[in-house]
């Protein structure tokens, strides 16, 4: 059953209302809450990017690390050596991730494909840790680097309260961008070879570009949440960019639905939101995350986007794979 | 159009109340604390630092507390991850609005925070992590009750250099800040009396063999050798330090280490013998002076299996417990504060150094001990030879 026409208008408008609604968040939820919901918003960027290539894409890759870290690294170098407004590094630090997901791109092009395209991205990732590590002079080593405190038109960059509409306006931007790249010619070829790439070259499609635009893509989403990062939490160091946080990410993909852009941000939500909740009670969080993990691989293997679908049409998206 | 928007800004960011009050988080009965740890992840094994803290305002509230307050902490993990780090500190100042903060183990995580809690202006006295960033430069309301990675590292090569005849001293170590927190300010010691290391190594975190590093030793002929390194490396480096028939040779080992827990990881006496590590107690694990604290962690924990890590905060509660008293019946952050810079040489009967923070120097412990094997027994020191 797919959505009639008034339905879809339903699903646009709902598409600007939540953001809209969100608006008055902060007016309502302490900074703590706040925190939390900022670190919502960019996990639903980095799950978003991910998403983009093993879900769309289909390509077993686990580089987003070294782009989120890429991306975080871009706008702390370029704060702190460079001196440039924050505000300024956010479109450098995507560019560098989309520069992390072109060389990324590269083992995919030499036809490297499933556990061995796996192995080299997740290779990709520690090379990037290891730089972050040892080229101290510009990385600040394992010390990391510091974000200076900046005000952005008068108002403190410090102050959860303006980084959550900078934050929020960025993430319906790129969430709105993907959706419509998705839409487009390119978006149905990257599709296509996710299907069968072989068919796809057949059609004259040249899926070596699509392959590298869609690791590009997917490396400038999760570098622009890279620098949202860096605001975040003020400080980057080379340990928030190592296994564990590949295995969150991949997590919330797996959670929300596979090459669905609803499930990136659903899972997201449920998998930052809920174990956050549960950290008044140790132990019970990783216990969670597992729980939730195995309960939704088990019940819904298309993820909690399937849920949705199920309950209305409006939810359902073209370019998921059924 | 512009109007409306400024109007509009400043509506909402004027719409949240102020959390830092001078007496958020005291009743008439409580004074919440905030307490950090790695309660889980990796470094969940750090959380013990936090558990002589909490034994000690177990044993006042018993007391009755402080000026008839209880001492109510409430703990927040941190995983040893500064996101998660400032997701907890945040709670506690503004979801509990605790009245100050106790705690943290990993200097990672105190200095992603540090900015968070200098401009809450909380007080916040720091347990266990040592990296000398998080209090200098100086925030008005945030203390180390601890020695920090500076004064230990000075520590570590002072007693290097007061054994007789030391004049080649190598260094191994980990790339991270942890270690470099140790070994540069000893590094810097080392040069102030004349001394440049013979060897400069690195053993990297999770590595199960230290031969490469062992044979550069051999060839640069060190009388001793400083190894900032975790437990289980020192273990690894040790092990292959005897293997290659150069036990003699004394190592010194961070705060990071503990001498009775190496000598269970190496399980004999023999490759440990000439082990020394940085001490902050006046005497060692099984010891009388250190045996009441002990008993007043097993009265509140009796599961808790003791190691020295156990007692690291223990120091650093009875400054906070001192300076709630001084401050009296009507506490205030300000007062609580003024009342810490006026610790002066308050010897804890647990550390090794007094405690004594000034307006201008937060960093109340400036030495520690040495702990080693003598005549086969965990011996504290305070220089080569001289029993403390």
């Amino acid at each position: 059953m797919m959505p009639t026409s008034a339905q879809l208008r339903f699903r646009t408008i709902l598409f600007w209302l939540v953001p809209a609604l969100m608006l008055a968040v902060p007016m309502v939820v302490n900074p703590y809450v706040l925190f939390i919901i900022n670190g919502i918003l960019i996990f639903v960027l980095i799950t978003l990017g991910f998403n983009f290539v093993i879900g769309n894409l289909g390509q077993l890759a686990f580089a987003n690390t070294a782009f989120f870290g890429i991306g975080a690294y871009s706008s702390a170098i370029a704060t702190t050596s460079l001196g440039l407004p924050w505000i300024a590094t956010i479109p450098l630090a995507g560019l560098a991730g989309a520069l992390g997901g072109f060389l990324a791109s590269a083992a995919a092009l030499r036809g490297i494909r499933l556990y061995y395209l796996a192995i080299i991205t997740l290779a990709f990732g520690e090379l990037m840790r290891w730089i972050y590590v040892h080229a101290k002079s510009i990385t600040g080593g394992t010390d990391g680097l510091s974000m200076p405190r900046e005000t952005l038109l008068g108002f403190s960059l410090t102050d959860d309260r303006v980084k959550f509409y900078i934050f929020l306006v960025l993430t319906v931007v790129l969430v709105k961008a993907t959706l419509n790249l998705l839409r487009s010619h390119i978006g149905r070829s990257i599709m296509a070879v996710r299907e069968n790439e072989v068919a796809t070259a057949s059609l004259g499609i040249p899926t070596s570009r699509i392959i590298v635009i869609a690791f590009m893509w997917s490396g400038f989403v999760v570098g622009c949440a890279g620098s949202l990062f860096a605001l975040h939490t003020a400080y980057v160091f080379p340990e928030s960019f190592g296994m564990l946080q590949l295995i969150v990410s991949f997590a919330m993909v797996i959670v929300g639905g596979l090459g669905s852009v609803l499930g990136s941000i659903l899972g997201a939500v449920v998998l930052t939101a809920l174990p956050e909740y549960l950290r008044s009670f140790p132990g019970m969080e990783e216990l969670f995350f597992g729980l939730i993990v195995i309960a939704v691989l088990l019940l819904l293997p298309q993820g909690l986007a399937s849920l949705l679908r199920r309950l209305s049409p409006i939810f359902i998206e073209r370019y998921y794979r059924e | 159009m512009k109007q409306t928007l400024n109007v509009l800004a400043m509506t909402l960011f004027t719409a949240l109340p102020a959390f830092a009050g001078e007496t958020t988080g005291l009743t008439d009965d409580t004074i919440k604390i905030g307490v950090m740890a790695p309660f889980s992840g990796n470094a969940a094994s750090y959380s013990k630092a936090e558990v002589g803290m909490m034994a000690y305002y177990d044993k006042i509230n018993e007391e009755g507390g402080v000026h008839g307050r209880k001492l109510v902490a409430i703990q927040e993990d941190t995983a040893c991850d500064p996101a998660k780090g400032l997701a907890g500190v945040k709670k506690l100042i503004f979801q509990d609005e605790v009245f100050m903060l106790h705690g943290n183990s990993c200097s990672g995580v105190a200095l992603a925070i540090r900015p968070v809690v200098e401009e809450a202006g909380l007080p916040w006295m720091i347990a266990h992590a040592a990296s000398d960033s998080i209090s200098n430069p100086r925030a008005p309301n945030i203390f180390h009750g601890l020695p920090t990675g500076s004064a230990n590292g000075r520590a570590m090569a002072q007693f290097v250099l007061s054994r007789p005849d030391t004049k080649r001293v190598a260094i191994i170590e980990h790339s991270n800040d942890w270690a470099h927190s140790y070994s540069d300010p000893a590094r810097a010691y080392l040069k102030e009396n004349g001394v440049d290391p013979v060897a400069d190594l690195v053993m990297e975190r999770g590595q199960t063999d230290a031969t490469a590093q062992i044979l550069k030793i051999r060839e640069a002929k060190p009388d001793f050798i400083i190894a900032s390194l975790y437990e289980a490396e020192t273990a690894i480096f040790l092990r292959d330090l005897k293997k290659y028939g150069m036990s003699d040779i004394p190592v010194m080992g961070t705060a990071g280490t503990d001498l009775e827990n190496t000598l269970k990881r190496v399980g004999d006496l023999d490759t440990v013998k000439n082990y020394f590590v940085i001490h902050s107690y006046i005497d060692s694990l099984g010891g009388d002076k250190l045996k009441p604290w002990g008993d007043m962690i097993k009265k509140y924990n009796p599961d808790e299996e003791l190691s020295t890590f156990s007692f690291a905060s223990i120091g650093s509660a009875i400054a906070v417990v001192n300076a709630l008293e001084a401050a009296g019946p009507d506490l205030t952050r300000s007062n609580f504060i003024a009342e810490l810079e006026k610790i002066n040489n308050l010897d804890t009967g647990i550390l090794s150094d007094p405690i004594t923070f000034t307006h201008d120097d937060h960093q109340g412990v400036k030495g520690s001990a040495v702990a080693g094997f003598v005549d086969g027994q965990p011996t504290v020191l305070r220089s080569w030879g001289e029993r403390y």
